[in-house]
């Protein structure tokens, strides 16, 4: 397995391509610098959940370098994290733990993990297979990794594939690799 | 109704986390889902939230919505001809 390109985010640094990109907020309002200077047209960015936005900003970096090198689409998403959804979950029963409240759609859709993986297939027109595991560490998602990639016999095939982790509000952190089967 | 219609566009911004837009970036008769504002179903769910919380108007018919959604000023309409609050 080939390693094109990797990025690394946390609450106050991003390094791409083992470079890091200069920026001067940090935590929640590093990623919306960073969808403001690399993204900006896409404001459904500004529904999503701390943990989705991370993946989704890890994301449009990672793909841009793609794009710049000129490689072939992504054909599958393995994600994986030890907390799951904890944050928007919490942020979500926050609001509705006294008797009269409303329940907010937009907070309770996010309380899955997976939906990362979505927004990013949604984003990026990424039709083949999704995945969001719960792992201990992500020394166990490598395993899980080069299995699901190998599986597919002698086809050449690319992923977006890491660690993806965000247990409370400025908290969180990414690393995310572009991968190709050799 | 233009008073009830800026108030709208706020609690519109407001509800669907729209950081990037104000009130004059959204055109009083666009299409809000589809083209115009591009909103989903998710959204959707919010609007009917939104009037609920902030108008009391209960929607019972899922159907009358294609119609009460369809911009900003059909909203309004709606809302100042059976707003309980």
């Amino acid at each position: 397995m080939k390693t094109i390109h990797e990025i690394e985010i946390t609450t106050t640094e991003v390094i791409l391509d083992r470079k890091p990109i200069t920026v001067q907020e940090s935590g929640d309002k590093m990623l919306v610098e960073l969808y403001r200077r690399y993204v900006g047209d896409y404001p459904k960015f500004f529904k999503m959940d701390t943990l989705s936005r991370l993946g989704f900003i890890a994301a449009e970096l990672l793909l841009k370098q793609s794009a710049i090198s000129g490689e072939q689409s992504v054909d599958a998403i393995i994600l994986a994290n030890r907390s799951a959804s904890i944050k928007n979950d919490t942020d979500y029963l926050a609001t509705i733990s006294n008797g009269n409240y409303y329940p907010s759609p937009a907070l309770f859709v996010y309380t899955l993990p997976n939906i990362v993986a979505g927004e990013i297939a949604i984003r990026h027109h990424i039709q083949g297979e999704t995945a969001f595991y719960i792992l201990d560490t992500p020394e166990q998602l490598e395993q899980i990794i080069q299995s699901t990639l190998q599986a597919q016999g002698t086809t050449q095939r690319t992923a977006l594939a890491g660690w993806c982790e965000c247990s409370e509000a400025n908290k969180f952190y990414a690393k995310i690799q572009l991968l190709r089967t050799i | 109704m233009e008073q009830l219609i800026e108030q709208l566009k706020s609690q519109i911004i407001e509800a669907l986390n729209f950081e990037d837009l104000t009130p004059a970036d959204i055109e009083t008769d666009a299409p809000l889902f589809g083209e115009g504002l591009g909103l989903d179903s998710i959204d959707a769910l919010e609007l009917i939230m939104l009037m609920d919380r902030e108008y009391g108007i209960k929607l019972a018919d899922p159907k009358a919505g294609k119609a009460i959604f369809q911009s900003v000023r059909t909203m309004a309409e709606y809302i100042n001809a059976n707003r309980t609050k």
